[in-house]
């Protein structure tokens, strides 16, 4: 008896600490919000979380953070727990179609659900996010501008994720507002080992097909990757003085890397993760101010890329 | 007083992790809509671990549910895509499950590769199919026939108590119904008692006429098929696929098993026993959560709970 | 004089005791025998000298020294070494490696082992018991069972500086060993003996004890009845010591039962590992299958009960053609088997009575083949557990908690449920106490009464010819002879069986 006992004990102590520990500052706390997130462990949602948290330390607020380790389905069941605890707030970070069930029973419940780069949903009071549209009309606009709205573009796009296919309908917008540009392929990588190599292979078929210099102005990639590949094939194919422009999208550091080099990877576009979790928490505090937010998505500015502020 | 302990050690710490949450959380953890939260968010893991269960009473295990789920999942919405109507895509994705189980046991029991490796393998495989089969995307939207995510969100109405709408969901229903077949196989029917005898002593067994490896090519296949029941309702829970959506079935689902048979006398599986094994670990997920426990200190937590039930089962047991 | 004395050792498991008072007392240079039925003490008063079990309370002195074994390790540097029953080896390693485990194999350059003076030494030690058959480089899983047994105790016998142990325990030494592989043990205890060393033997097997033992002592419930001198003994009086009643006759008086039908006919049947056999069994008939370890008779069984193909030839079972493909097979004919390994082979140990009892018949135990009857099935095994006498508390409980002997009635009880036509026993009475031996004679003679055909493989020679009405003696995988039981002595039928 007495092992059991003393492991029950143990047992229950433990529990005791932790939970004591987490929910001690929250009794007095006048806000319950609760962050829910499968994908904690990746870097942008850190930053957008790490901000939320740090915007929600002056709020006095009681933020709960909850990751479900890439476990959609316990979002929803995550969201459900926190609706039967009647949390003043719910933010999440995930597809919100695939968490409708979750959405519905705070809806029922009259909780608002706030998405952090979450995508739309009518579910949601807003979704706060980068803009897909702006990103993609600003890295356009500078090839454009770069090539003298003249001459051939290739193009690396991705229809299947909605993201990223936005990006690729604006730029053909803002190419298409040019007589003299001409889209010489929209390419489609195979994205299976991360895109860069299929790109390249893609891009050094291109190259071939078009040996005189110049016959190839600019490249517009959708994301940073296949930016990457296609200047991998520009300089094995030795055409990296024919003047040619790339673009990407995203500023991941390899991509940041090569345009500081000054090559012809010259520009891409940033994310402000941290703007996003600062920007969320404050469309928190105005819910919960019981303001009527009326746009479906907020958007937070990104920012433009080059050589000058690759490094920073 | 041993004895006592050993049988009921893992339910007075369920009661005891039950009293707790209870007193910690008086308003919302003991509510009838709180347990039915809990009944539906287990509904996939206590299927997949009714599945798991009836390799386990042959002491064999199958690593391969989680892909296996996933794949089950990925499969029903690419047919939905192709316009198949629900009941055929499910009916497909069940199918697809119970053959990827069969293979499973053929590879124990007719070629002779250990449980361990062979289910190892077919994990790897299915879950390469279920990438291969998805393009390595998540599938929603409105392919997904909105029936059938409905399903997971409507049930039986139960009527309205103080006030709240509670209703019985569909995913417990089918929990339910998979619980009571599994327990009725296992525990009912002479198939239940052979494969009992299987995981005792296999050759034993065989001498006595056992179809040994018959009977594990059907079990395997019906933990395939279970495993792919489980995949489906979870597609149907977030009304999407994605080709990795199971994965965290398999070890829960053994965990869970390992954990209710601590319950039984002598240490083996049981269906019910391996229910109690699933809800502790609901249990601590939903009162953890709502008591705002780091869900990392919470894993901590349920692997530490885990390890204490089965230490203290064996401990006690040794003791005789 | 005395090398090692336990006085008054006491152990329970759990409040259950195990040992009430236990006293022992081995002198130097003397083969003495520990006595009593299973479940009598004998093996937790072992474990307590190996330092395995710690005793609730015990006495123990070795050259009158008080000592204490609180580990293997140390029971090994008191100089005991330890035979078990139950293997403890590794089948993938070779012989020389399995009799060294554990000890400093010899060296080459500090570093690398040195395999040719390692099997040499291993020689070396089998030679010391007359074993040259066995090629130490060979692994050990591919002897056979009774030289693996040879290995074991070969390993035993090595001392830590070639010079033998003060004190050997065996425990049921020679239950896997045919009979030369068993006088080959005994040459080597007497040598030992005759150096000095002491050596604590445990059998059920009295007349090895009456041959190769000095002294027995004898416990009962967990107590010492009586320690004596072997040669002041008779085989009953032990007998009765260790029953706690007498037993008039070790075999139960043959039934003058009418020899019926031919049940099984086998013309030519191709043994597997063997070569081609024929034989009868009538209806009422006990046949005896004697001959030396491994001469084929485990196949023969296997084969006709379906656990082997047969490699040509033709069975008849009651009048029809028999071709089992499976032990299911076997069943479903009537055909009832009592395997020769019973905890491996015979019994679910974690399972109730009741569902080993009718885990053959299930089929026919059930409602539509299906749907269990858990009531009709502990019903009929109640009935079963009378008719061979099982003491156990109920059919729900488990196999594991029975004594040895019960759970071979257990194993007869499931072998004999739908009337069986044909019995097959592989070493039936093996490592089962003498009462529980009777018990089993008295069903295997009721039933050939009762018209069933019996096979009965046994190495126990005078078991073989108090029970058997012919004995069918197999060499080589071959049937050599198959002779009237009545007027057989052991000697004649021994010497069948080596083919002199």
């Amino acid at each position: 008896m007495t092992l059991h006992n003393r492991a029950i004990r143990a047992l229950l102590a433990g529990t005791t600490l932790a939970a004591l520990a987490l929910t001690a500052s929250s009794a007095m706390a006048a806000s319950k919000i609760a962050v829910i997130t499968p994908y904690l462990a990746q870097p942008g949602t850190q930053f957008y979380v790490e901000a939320f948290q740090a915007a929600a330390k002056g709020k006095d607020w009681d933020v709960n953070v909850i990751d479900t380790a890439g476990d959609v389905a316990a979002v929803i069941s995550r969201i459900e727990d926190m609706v039967n605890q009647n949390v003043d707030a719910i933010v999440i970070n995930v597809d919100p179609t695939q968490v409708t069930a979750g959405l519905q029973a705070a809806k029922d419940a009259g909780i608002p659900v706030i998405g952090m780069d979450a995508g739309a949903d009518p579910l949601l009071v807003t979704n706060v996010t980068s803009n897909g549209y702006a990103m993609a009309a600003e890295t356009a606009t500078y090839v454009a501008d770069r090539i003298h709205g003249a001459g051939n573009v290739v193009m690396f796009v991705f229809e299947a994720f909605p993201p990223v296919q936005v990006r690729g309908v604006v730029a053909d917008a803002v190419f298409g507002n040019f007589p003299d540009i001409k889209i010489l392929d929209h390419v489609t990588p195979d994205v299976s080992d991360g895109g860069i190599a299929d790109s390249r292979a893609k891009m050094e078929a291109i190259l071939a097909a078009n040996p005189e210099p110049g016959s190839i102005k600019a490249v517009w990639a959708a994301w940073d990757q296949p930016a990457l590949g296609a200047l991998q094939a520009i300089e094995a194919a030795g055409r990296q003085n024919e003047g040619i422009v790339i673009t990407g999208i995203d500023a991941n550091p390899q991509a940041r890397e090569a345009i500081a080099t000054g090559g012809n990877f010259e520009a891409t576009v940033a994310q402000d993760f941290k703007g996003i979790g600062t920007t969320t928490a404050d469309v928190v505090t105005r819910v919960l101010a019981a303001e009527d937010i009326k746009q479906g998505s907020i958007y937070v500015p990104t920012q433009l890329i080059t050589a000058s502020n690759a490094a920073e | 007083m041993l004895t006592v302990l050993r049988r009921y050690g893992t339910l007075i710490g369920f009661a005891a992790i039950l009293i707790f949450f209870w007193i910690s959380l008086p308003d919302t953890f003991m509510t009838a809509r709180n347990w039915l939260n809990i009944s539906q968010q287990m509904s996939m893991l206590i299927v997949a671990a009714a599945g798991m269960t009836i390799v386990m009473v042959m002491g064999d295990f199958d690593l391969s549910i989680g892909s296996m789920a996933s794949l089950a999942g990925i499969v029903a919405a690419i047919l939905f895509s192709f316009d198949y109507p629900i009941w055929a895509a499910v009916s497909i994705a069940l199918i697809v499950g119970l053959a990827g189980g069969a293979v499973n046991g053929l590879l124990i029991s007719f070629v002779g590769i250990l449980p361990f490796v062979a289910t190892l393998a077919t994990l790897t495989m299915l879950s390469g199919a279920a990438f291969v089969v998805s393009g390595g995307k998540t599938i929603s939207g409105r392919v997904i026939p909105e029936a059938f995510g409905n399903f997971a969100r409507e049930g039986i109405s139960l009527g309205n108590w103080g006030g709240v709408a509670v209703s019985l969901p569909n995913l417990t229903i089918v929990a339910l119904i998979v619980a009571v077949l599994v327990w009725v196989l296992l525990e009912q029917t002479t198939f239940g008692r052979r494969l009992y005898a299987i995981g005792g002593n296999s050759e034993a067994a065989h001498l006595s006429g056992v179809a040994v490896r018959k009977l594990k090519l059907i079990a395997f296949a019906l933990t395939g098929g279970s495993a792919a029941l489980a995949g489906v309702m979870y597609a149907s829970r977030v009304a999407s696929a994605n080709p990795t959506q199971g994965s965290g079935l398999m070890l829960n689902a053994i965990a869970a098993v390992f954990l209710g048979s601590t319950l039984s006398e002598h240490g083996e599986p049981r269906l019910l026993y391996s229910i109690v094994g699933v809800l502790v670990l609901g249990v601590l997920d939903n009162g953890l959560t709502q008591m705002s426990v780091d869900s990392n200190v919470r894993q901590i937590l349920v692997g530490g709970i885990i390890i204490l039930a089965v230490s203290t089962s064996s401990y006690t047991r040794r003791l005789r | 004089m005395t090398l090692l004395s336990l006085k008054d050792v006491t152990k329970a498991y759990g409040g259950v005791p195990a040992l009430k008072g236990v006293d022992l007392s081995v002198a130097p240079g003397e083969i003495h025998a520990l006595m009593g039925e299973n479940g009598a003490g004998k093996s937790t008063l072992i474990k307590i000298l190996a330092g395995v079990v710690a005793p609730d309370h015990a006495d123990i002195q070795l050259d009158g020294q008080p000592v204490e074994i609180g580990s293997p390790r140390q029971a090994h540097s008191l100089g005991f070494r330890f035979i078990h029953q139950e293997f403890n080896v590794v089948p993938a390693l070779s012989v020389a490696e399995n009799i060294f485990m554990g000890r400093q194999y010899p060296k080459r350059g500090g570093l690398f082992v040195d395999w040719r003076k390692l099997n040499q030494a291993a020689r070396d030690t089998l030679q010391k018991l007359g074993i040259s058959h066995i090629d130490p480089a060979r692994p050990l899983g591919s002897l056979s069972l009774g030289d693996q047994m040879l290995v074991r105790i070969s390993s035993a016998f090595i001392g830590d500086d070639g010079a033998p142990a003060r004190l050997y325990v065996l425990d049921e030494p020679t239950a896997a060993l045919s009979r030369g592989e068993s006088e080959r043990l005994f040459t080597v205890l007497r040598e030992l003996r005759a150096i000095g060393a002491s050596v604590l033997y445990v059998s059920h097997r009295l007349d090895e004890v009456m041959a190769i033992c000095d002294m027995a002592t004898v416990v009962r419930d967990g107590r010492s009845i009586d320690t004596g001198k072997i040669a002041d003994i008779t085989h009953d009086d032990l007998v009765t010591l260790m029953i706690g009643r007498r037993v008039e006759e070790a075999y139960p008086p043959a039934i003058a039962a009418p020899r019926g039908e031919t049940v099984l006919a086998a013309q030519e049947l191709g043994i597997r590992g063997g070569r081609n056999v024929s034989f009868q069994v009538r209806a009422g008939e006990v046949l005896g299958i004697a001959g030396i370890a491994n001469a084929g008779q485990r196949n023969l069984l296997r084969t006709l009960f379906g656990d082997l193909a047969a490699t040509g030839g033709s069975m008849v079972l009651a009048g029809q053609a028999y071709r089992p493909r499976s032990p299911a097979d076997a069943w479903r004919a009537g055909i009832g088997y009592i395997p020769r390994e019973r905890r491996s082979e015979g019994l679910v140990l974690s399972r109730p009575i009741f569902e080993n009892t009718t885990l053959p018949h299930l089929a026919a135990q059930s409602r539509w083949r299906i749907w269990l009857t858990p009531r009709r099935e502990k019903r009929v095994t109640s009935q079963q557990g009378e008719l061979v006498r099982l003491k156990a508390s109920g059919p729900g409980q488990r196999v594991r908690e029975l004594s040895g002997g019960n759970q071979q009635k257990v194993v007869f009880a499931k072998a004999l449920l739908g009337k069986p036509r044909l019995l097959l026993l592989d070493e039936p009475t093996r490592g089962v106490d003498v009462g529980a031996k009777f018990d089993i004679y008295s069903i295997i003679r009721d039933m050939a009464a009762g018209g069933m055909g019996v096979v009965l493989v046994s190495s126990d020679l005078p078991e073989l010819i108090g029970m058997a009405d012919r004995i069918a003696v197999m060499r080589d995988g071959a049937i050599t002879d198959i002779v009237a039981a009545a007027g057989l002595n052991e000697e004649r039928l021994l010497n069948l069986c080596y083919g002199r």
